[in-house]
């Protein structure tokens, strides 16, 4: 197993040489095969995204590889890769599966657990697979990459929570909902900011939009893209109580909602839940409208504050997703050190095989008046010896498998069965 | 009831709560097949023992307090199980089966047997106490509910997402498993406390209505019919009707548990302490 990569992300690099370094989605399976026709190269994979360039390969054993990659980026970006050299990282061995399982599981990522990296990982895997650049432990280390970037997914909530103020919206919207089916929306206001949280609600599920804008025109014009209702602003209270999800963000210079009008309008409402969204600066919404029962409101900071909660939230899942990284890691070397240990197993039992076969030919005159059956316990009564005798070796090399004595263990055992190195 | 069932039965809950803690802990959407199986072997090894007691005695085996506290509990883990499935709120274990596993040891720890007085005899009285049983475990899951309501809704208006905010569900499915449990919980009171009427109008002598435990049923039915009416018109509804679920509990324990002591009729609690 000789594993090398090479890299840049946005920590060690900034924008300017990461364009440099970037080996564009159609240029990649050009790129792999480049890499795999050098001397000595195995298999190939390359990662390159707006953050990172990532170049992993395997090579044969005895081949020092850094100059290959080396001379494979000069000569790709046209480009003296010694000027950018401190930019750039170097995994080796297990190192390079560790980073490969990090970078898949997001945990490498800008933002803690973002959910693309894992598929532009899958989008390279299947572009190096189609060209041939991966057969063999390469191979198996990304693919286990991509299952342990499940994995961390399935087991941890590290994408779970909302990192943006308009998706932080939606996720309170669910924790006072629930479903979002059946919801009305209403948008008091029409702006970028607005639009963006109103868009992300209905994609989850919300039922109705209203939209009102003191211009109605611009009323019209948005609740025409979202399939709403446009209501004039002078109707405002007249259709509040319908909505379940109020997001203001007018040019109002004092409240629109106040107390009083959010107390009739929970009456009106039966006490069903009414969620403020409140993105004017200044505020729609006065504060005050928070003590209800029954109401909730949010103003921008609120938000931020949510999500600065969230990232913290993530942070604290992301100590869980490194152990399930750590273990898939010992798993990893496990297997592939067993890979390694593989061919003395074969070489082994092909030995002893050799052995029965040969001396059962040498006796074949004196078995001659055997009955079949009696032949065929003869063969079973060899098999059988030379299987108690391969158990113990096997058995030993298996165990042994990643710990630092098999290469002696593997040696000996050789040694003591005749098989050759 | 079977000591070896029972505490066979009280091992897998506390396996199935054991499991129960790292799924909530890691916010893990669905409970791991390990917890759940331990919970389903408890309730077998329950139902089992309860099944051969009752097959022994020929009726439900309700008539004394152990054996009302073991039915309730193996009840409350069933119900535990249903909204589980058709909900999938994981936080929920953490809330009820604690609770359910103390009050079946409670049970298995006094497993000493009981004469059954003369009162305990008739088959209204086992309608009866089956009825409140039934309309317990609704009234438990209701304040269950509640509280939940309570912990997320407070999480919500302070604007500080803590440790609450990211386990528990929505206020929605809270209100949802509150009203529901209500109104499966109301009419099983409504029929346990009549049945004990027209039983106790019949068979006791003497001023059976001021015995004390009769008093505090009526004051939590009465307690469940006004959320009941003022949740379904809509008056009241969230935190305020959340915070009277969790009196209508209080009072329900007293019942259950306190007055027992008191009552002169329904006295079977002082033959709880340690059997002779």
């Amino acid at each position: 197993m000789n594993l090398v990569l090479v890299g840049i992300n946005h920590r060690t690099a900034p924008v300017e040489v990461r364009e440099i370094m970037n080996i564009h989605e159609t240029r990649q399976a050009a790129a792999l095969s480049n890499l795999v026709g050098r001397e000595g190269i195995l298999e190939a994979l390359i990662l390159s995204t707006c953050n990172r360039v990532e170049v992993a390969i395997c090579a044969r054993d005895e081949v020092e590889a850094d100059p290959i990659l080396r001379s494979f980026l000069s000569e790709y970006h046209h480009y003296d890769v010694k000027a950018h050299e401190r930019y750039l990282y170097w995994h080796r061995q297990e190192d390079v599966v560790r980073h490969l399982f990090r970078v898949a599981s997001s945990l490498d990522s800008m933002i803690l657990g973002e959910p693309q990296v894992l598929g532009q990982m899958k989008q390279a895997f299947a572009t190096a697979k189609r060209v041939g650049a991966l057969n063999g432990t390469l191979h198996e280390v990304v693919n286990q990459a991509l299952a342990v970037a499940r994995r961390v997914r399935r087991e941890t909530a590290i994408g779970a929570t909302a990192i943006s103020v308009s998706y932080a919206a939606v996720e309170l919207a669910r924790k006072i909902f629930g479903n979002l089916e059946g919801k009305t929306i209403f948008v008091i206001g029409a702006g970028k900011m607005s639009e963006l949280a109103a868009k992300h609600l209905m994609r989850s599920g919300a039922s109705a939009i209203l939209v009102s804008n003191r211009t109605y025109d611009r009323a019209v014009e948005m609740a025409a893209a979202f399939h709403g209702t446009a209501i004039h602003y002078e109707e405002l209270f007249d259709y509040m109580n319908k909505a379940d999800v109020v997001i203001s963000s007018t040019g109002a210079p004092h409240f629109v909602v106040t107390r009083e009008k959010a107390e009739q309008l929970l009456a009106a409402r039966k006490n069903r839940p009414i969620f403020f969204v409140d993105i004017a600066v200044p505020r729609d919404i006065d504060p005050a409208v928070n003590e209800l029962d029954n109401a909730y409101v949010y103003d921008i900071d609120d938000l931020d504050q949510v999500v600065d909660a969230n990232k913290k939230q993530r942070q604290r899942e992301a100590v869980w997703a490194e152990q399930i990284v750590n273990q898939e890691l010992q798993k990893m070397q496990h297997r592939l050190a067993s890979r390694d240990v593989v061919p003395t197993i074969v070489a082994l039992e092909e030995r002893l095989n050799c052995i029965r076969e040969s001396e059962t030919e040498r006796f074949r005159g004196r078995l001659n008046n055997l009955s079949p059956e009696q032949r065929e316990t003869v063969d079973a009564l060899t098999r059988g010896i030379l299987n108690k005798i391969l158990h113990g070796p096997i058995t030993e090399l298996k165990s042994g498998a990643g710990q630092p004595e098999q290469g002696a263990l593997v040696h000996l055992i050789r040694r003591i069965f005749g098989v050759g190195e | 009831m079977h000591p070896a069932l029972l505490w066979t039965a009280l091992a897998f809950y506390g396996l199935g709560i054991a499991l129960t803690l790292p799924s909530v802990i890691r916010r893990r959407p669905t409970l791991s097949p390990a917890s759940l199986g331990a919970l389903g072997f408890g309730l077998l090894a329950h139902g089992a023992g309860l099944a051969i007691k009752a097959v022994e005695i020929h009726r439900l085996p309700v008539a004394d307090v152990r054996g009302a506290l073991s039915v309730f509990s193996f009840l409350a883990t069933t119900a535990f199980f249903l909204i589980y499935l058709r909900y999938k709120i994981t936080s929920l274990g953490i809330f009820m089966l604690p609770l359910a596993f103390v009050l079946t040891l409670i049970s298995a720890v006094n497993n000493g047997a009981l004469p059954a007085s003369p009162e305990f005899r008739g088959r209204w009285l086992i309608v009866h106490i089956g009825c409140i049983l039934i309309g317990y475990v609704g009234f438990f899951i209701t304040f269950i509910a509640a509280l939940m309501y309570l912990f997320q809704e407070r999480e919500l208006k302070s604007k500080r997402p803590r440790a609450f905010y990211y386990r528990l569900p929505s206020l929605e499915i809270c209100d949802e498993l509150y009203l529901r449990s209500l109104i499966i919980g109301l009419p099983f009171l409504t029929l346990g406390i009549v049945m004990g009427f027209i039983g106790a109008s019949r068979e006791w002598k003497g001023p059976w209505e001021l015995d004390p435990k009769i008093l505090g049923a009526l004051v939590t039915w009465l307690i469940y019919l006004i959320l009941f009416s003022t949740r379904m018109s809509g008056s009241w509804r969230g935190r305020r009707s959340a915070y009277l679920a969790v009196l209508g509990f209080a009072t329900m324990m007293v019942t259950f548990l306190g007055i027992s002591f008191l009552s002169g009729q329904h006295g079977y609690f002082p033959k709880i302490g340690p059997t002779p």
